[in-house]
């Protein structure tokens, strides 16, 4: 809406602008700090990994432009922001000479794809549990159930992962154990490959969802009973509405706006979880493309990937703040 | 015991009611510390009675399940390992009493030191104000969106092995956002509270208010901020660690998984080499939410309310 | 024809220190047309009796007896889709926290319309928009207000939003719970008229709740008194004004202060004030002293000189956003001047070194609104009265401490066993409020700065706390700087009064000539708006409350200020 104050936007872009600043910069520092030289290190684990490396001039000199070996720092520096801000992060050095880039494109949609479906849906099914366990008109099933199956939701979707893995694919064999698509399918636009790719995505997304609802149901249950306190509800009640829409128009829309706000903060923690369970699961995503680089000391694709984590992280947090206002009248006049 | 005369139903109740009006007698801090302190205890005496040793060495047959089970090559288990032997024989009960306090050690010292940095920074930027205020706030809305398992994973890429004590450092570096937040939003609403006046009417020093006045009643939110880092700390500890990064010579929880995994523990059915670490992490963050669910319900009485 | 009946009511709170009567055997009825008043204390039963209407008791509350019959139908045997029904179209409710009591995220409007569709089903637009904007109309608000959210408005326009609600289906029965608490007394008479006249409209019977017997006097046909939940006088409000027959209903009526009345203070001539000044040197001086929040003018350049010699109570009077606050936060030196200079025995308050600094912590101490913010939770109240003491070296040995505690709670007319040594929460607001004022006399400093000491306690404390802090005066030789939006009060206790309209002098003087004959406009409008025990003064209608809002826009642009007389003593200046 155009209501949005210009200094608002402002400050969201700001807080934006300097996030990747000061992540693309400790990508770049933390490296130089190191003791040994990375980019001999990595040769010579390529070069006792293949027998002969092919090319190693070719590379040594790419790894040395990577960590600034050649020119003097601050214009090495530039550099690299330069080509960090056009996503350029030169080239892998275990699929040599992809660029990082390129297999961070084909990796990319596939998170992306999962963290959407499952970041919503659990946010959707925690914060509706959360206020139903509130709520006086809810039935008392409700009350009981979901505080016992909030137990599930302390552990880590890693843990999740393994577990639902263990009992699904591995015991009963209802879902692929690992992947995205079955091999078996040509990638493209039809049925039989959507079939496999959900087939194949449930269970990563399951194990995050399960595990993550309990936070957003606890907090919407604080949330929710403060709200439940406010003279507006009482009003509400007073003025004879019907219970079901004062607990979404009068009560839930009100308590979730903190949830929102929190959402924009846990993004980062839940996309660092996701990348932990694609990895269990072998998903053809970031997780993956990070595991795969770790294992090969593939360094520029380490620092891409997480690079563009951080920046996917940072512009849905920039994303949700400039949405806020909209559901949140209030912000648009205090402008800060 | 002067209430002889009461039928047990009405002493009970009544100690229902004394545990109402004491807060911090809530029985979910009590299991929740419970389970946290058997983790302990399970360290303590396992180096006692059991051999930690055998954390390093293989000394048993790969693979062995738990006595009472059989593995895929119809080895059965032993008493020797009570609880199997993972894939290069070594005893996952050793491993387990070494693993699971290195992982809440790994928890607990990032989360002291990111709580000591909030603390200061949180009253800093509340009583300070001005610009040092902005640059804090900034920084902490900047720092807490970055994941960081990503920077970390960066980190030890470059730099290979590293000590708990280092990655508990590093994972500090990251867990100080929320409490500088938290404190700083209380600092700045209690400095306009009546009973802070009164105590800078009665020429009280900026010390005395800090930490004689405005302490004492951010303790629940400090508490509840504090376990909540634990937690986040141990869950980047282990995601680095199942990743394969972390600390490489010493063993942990979150290692023996990612040995597991890559041994195809999963599809060999050697749930016990997998399952036995996922079970005491399972148990640790159930201890540490259930905490957190008690010190919320200390915090904010309208919670207690609702279960009466 | 009666809009409601209410037959031998009984309302128990169930709890776990036992059963709570909160109402017992309440039998009332309220006829068509008919306005009245539930007046008494927090925990008389005023609003739970209202709640029990609307079949709306807070859990665990309970009716355990009686009946209550609304225009012919038993409320009690409703279920809850029927009770549903009934609320808003048969009987409305206007709550007391005005401020919050609109959804912050919904237009006006809609907030009008979600009533009307939830009782007559899904309504085509442009009815609805028609519809609502005959009811803002109907309470003097322009039909945009239905396009704003609520932080657009202003409290008096919210509550007035809120008498629109209430008004909208036509009810037989509006009640309406404290709707002005939260108001000054300007805007207190606009919403009063408001409620009155739209009431008067539709012959709905108004049910009034409140504590404040002045507001009750000029707006109720009939009182019903209230006291623990029982029923302790009803009839018609003359009669009872003029004729209490029981003592409690007494009691109320001489607890509201009046200008000109009888003082609540005793007139005994106590031991003449014991000089505590510096010769030669004013004791509070503010040399053109002027605050502003970046574009926002709190306080226009003034300046005075209190001598101190011999104590003066000096009342500061205005409502919100006149600036007395923030008078008051410049002489306690927790905000710095915008210009000017604030001076404590010659000394500017804002370049004092530590030793000096703690010596003007020790002469100048405060009194608060809130008492119960004024307490750390954390500690039992002795904290609050003994740190200071130690503070400033006073103390002599733990029990010298103990022992001037105990001497100060007596001062006050506190048991020292029933209050020292327990935690706040377990004081009511009136203990508290006294224990903050034996504090100050613990400490004897000699400038008190009373900000609001008694808006947040009860009706009947009021008086004795005023009466305890004017003592302070006489007896210990304090000098009070005395802020209040209360001119009753300040025509009291003061010897000098200020009057203060968005941050600027209208008038000043002694108290018998600017509240006892005011020559500004504002502080006339400001008497005329105070609602008194006294049925035959006219109080405005509906009519005025516009050309108030015009005078109070023009007031802004004069900036004329009224000298009127001087004491010895206590100088007074603008610019």
């Amino acid at each position: 809406m155009a209501r949005v104050p210009l200094s608002y936007v402002l400050n969201r872009l700001i807080t934006l602008v300097l996030t990747i600043f000061i992540a693309a910069t400790l990508i770049w520092i933390i490296p130089r700090l190191s003791p040994v030289d990375p980019a001999e290190i990595m040769l010579g684990r390529m070069a006792a990994g293949a027998g002969s490396v092919a090319d190693s001039e070719a590379i040594l000199a790419q790894l040395r432009a990577n960590f600034g070996l050649d020119d003097p720092m601050i214009v090495q520096y530039l550099k690299y922001l330069w080509n960090t801000l056009t996503l350029d992060f030169g080239l892998s050095t275990a699929t040599f000479p992809t660029p990082v880039s390129t297999l961070i494109a084909q990796a990319l949609p596939w998170t992306l794809g999962l963290m959407i479906l499952s970041l919503i849906v659990t946010f959707l099914i925690g914060n509706l549990l959360g206020a139903l366990m509130v709520w006086e008109e809810s039935p008392n099933l409700v009350k009981v159930a979901i505080p016992a199956a909030m137990v599930f939701t302390s552990i880590p979707p890693i843990l999740s992962g393994l577990l639902l893995m263990y009992v699904f694919a591995a015991k009963l064999q209802w879902f692929p154990l690992t992947g995205a698509y079955g091999l078996t399918v040509e990638p493209g636009w039809n049925w039989e490959f959507a079939v496999s790719v959900l087939h194949h995505g449930f269970l990563p997304a399951l194990s995050i969802v399960i595990v993550t609802f309990g936070f957003w149901a606890l907090g919407m249950r604080g949330l929710m009973i403060t709200v439940q306190g406010e003279d507006y509800v009482t009003l509400a009640k007073a003025k004879g509405l019907k219970p079901r829409y004062i607990l979404y128009k009068y009560m839930i829309r009100n308590a979730i706006l903190p949830q929102i706000t929190a959402f924009a903060l846990k993004i980062g923690l839940l996309v660092a979880g996701q990348v932990l369970v694609e990895r269990i699961f072998a998903y053809n995503g970031m997780g993956k493309l990070l595991y795969d680089a770790i294992l090969d000391q593939d360094f520029p694709v380490i620092q891409g990937v997480s690079y563009v984590i951080i920046l996917m992280t940072a512009l849905s947090v920039f994303l949700v703040d400039l949405i806020y206002p909209l559901i949140d009248p209030r912000i648009r006049h205090e402008g800060a | 015991m002067a209430d002889l005369s009461l039928t047990r139903a009405e002493r009970r109740a009544q100690r229902r009611i004394r545990r109402f009006d004491n807060p911090w007698l809530n029985p979910k801090l009590f299991w929740g510390a419970g389970l946290l302190l058997g983790i302990i205890v399970l360290g303590i005496l396992g180096r006692v009675f059991w051999d930690p040793e055998m954390v390093f060495v293989g000394s048993g047959i790969p693979k062995l399940p738990p006595p009472g089970f059989e593995n895929l090559r119809g080895q059965g288990g032993t008493f020797a390992h009570p609880l199997g032997t993972e894939g290069s024989g070594r005893d996952m009960l050793a491993l387990i009493i070494i693993g699971a306090p290195n992982s809440l050690y790994v928890g607990l010292l990032a989360s002291l030191i990111g709580m000591s940095i909030g603390i200061f920074l949180g009253f800093t930027s509340g009583f300070v104000g001005g610009r040092t205020d902005d640059v804090i706030r900034v920084l902490s809305d900047v720092m807490i969106t970055i994941p960081p398992l990503l920077i970390l994973v960066v980190f030890q890429s470059a730099f290979g092995d590293v000590t708990l004590t280092m990655m508990a450092l590093l994972i500090a570096g990251f867990v100080w956002q929320s409490p500088t937040r938290l404190i700083r939003a209380q600092v700045l609403s209690m400095k306009q509270s009546g009973y802070v006046q009164m105590a800078r009417l009665s020429g009280a020093s900026t010390g005395h208010i800090m930490f004689r006045e405005m302490l004492p009643n951010l303790v629940p939110y400090l508490f509840g901020s504090f376990i909540a880092n634990v937690t986040t700390s141990i869950v980047t500890a282990v995601g680095l660690e199942v990743l394969g990064l972390g600390p490489q010579r010493i063993p942990t929880l979150g290692r023996t998984i990612y040995e597991a995994i890559n041994a195809g523990a999963l599809i060999q059915n050697l749930w016990w080499w997998w399952g036995i670490p996922t079970l005491l992490l399972a148990i640790m963050f159930i201890g540490l939410l259930l905490i957190n669910l008690g010190l919320d319900e200390v915090s904010n009485p309208r919670l207690r309310k609702l279960k009466v | 024809m009666n809009a409601l009946t209410i037959k031998d009511l009984s309302i128990d709170f169930p709890t776990t220190k036992g059963v709570v009567h909160a109402v017992t055997d309440l039998s009332l009825s309220v006829a068509k047309g008919r306005r009245v008043g539930f007046i008494g204390e927090s925990g008389s039963g005023k609003t739970t009796t209202a709640l029990a209407v609307m079949q709306m008791l807070a859990e665990p509350g309970k009716v355990v007896a009686g009946s209550i019959t609304l225009g012919g139908t038993d409320v009690l045997a409703l279920d809850d889709e029927a009770m549903r029904q009934a609320r808003l179209s048969r009987v409305s409710y206007i709550p007391q926290g005005a401020m919050n009591s609109l959804n912050p995220i919904m237009r006006i409007e809609n907030q009008l319309w979600d009533g009307i569709t939830a009782h007559e089903g899904a309504t085509d637009l442009e009815t609805l928009k028609q519809r609502s904007n005959t009811a803002l109309e109907s309470v003097g608000l322009p039909a945009r207000v239905g396009r704003l959210y609520p932080h657009e408005l202003s409290g008096g326009m919210k509550q007035r939003v809120c008498i629109a609600l209430g008004v909208i289906l036509t009810p037989d029965l509006i009640i309406a719970d404290e709707p002005t608490s939260a108001l000054d007394v300007v805007t207190q008479r606009h919403v009063m008229q408001t409620l009155k006249d739209v009431q008067d409209r539709i012959g709905a019977g108004l049910i009034l709740i409140g504590h404040d017997m002045g507001l009750m006097a000029q707006s109720v046909d009939e009182l019903a008194v209230l006291k623990n939940g029982e029923l302790v006088e009803h009839g018609d409000v003359r009669q009872i004004i003029e004729a209490p027959n029981h003592p409690y209903t007494r009691e109320l009526i001489s607890s509201v202060p009046l200008v000109g009345g009888a003082s609540f203070l005793d007139d005994e001539v106590g031991a003449p004030p014991i000089n505590r000044g510096k010769p030669g040197v004013p004791l509070l001086e503010f040399r053109g002293v002027s605050k502003s929040y970046g574009a926002v003018t709190a306080l226009q350049p003034m300046s005075f000189r209190l001598d101190g010699e011999v104590p003066k109570i000096i009342s500061i009077v205005g409502q919100s956003g006149s600036g007395k606050s923030t008078m008051g936060s410049l002489m306690l030196g927790f905000n710095p001047p915008s210009t000017g200079q604030v001076l404590f025995e010659g000394q500017d308050i804002s370049r004092m070194n530590a030793v000096e600094g703690l010596e003007f912590r020790k002469q100048v101490q405060a009194v608060f609104q809130d008492p119960y913010a004024c307490f750390n939770p954390f500690y039992r109240v002795n904290h609050a009265l003994k740190f200071p003491f130690k503070q400033f070296g006073y103390a002599q040995s733990d029990a010298h401490v103990q022992e001037k505690m105990e001497e100060a709670c007596r001062a006050v007319g506190l048991d020292p066993s029933l209050v020292l040594g327990r935690y706040p929460h377990q004081l009511s607001g009136g203990q508290r409020q006294r224990l903050i004022v034996a504090r100050a006399l613990m400490l004897s400093p000699k400038l008190l700065i009373a900000d609001e000491p008694v808006s947040m306690v009860d009706a009947s404390l009021r008086a004795t706390i005023l009466k305890n802090i004017y003592d302070l005066k006489d007896r210990y030789g304090i000098s009070i700087l005395y802020i209040t939006h209360d001119l009753a009060t300040a025509y009291h206790v003061s010897d000098y009064v200020i009057v203060l309209y968005q941050g600027h002098v209208a008038e000043a003087g002694p108290p018998a000539e600017v509240i006892g004959n005011p020559r500004h406009e504002y502080t006339q409008l400001l008497i005329d708006s105070i609602p008194w025990p006294d049925i035959d003064r006219p109080w405005g209608t509906p009519s005025t409350a516009a050309e108030d809002a015009e005078r109070l826009d023009r007031m802004a642009q004069n900036n004329k200020t009224e000298f009127r007389g001087k004491i010895p003593g206590f100088e007074l200046d603008i610019g």
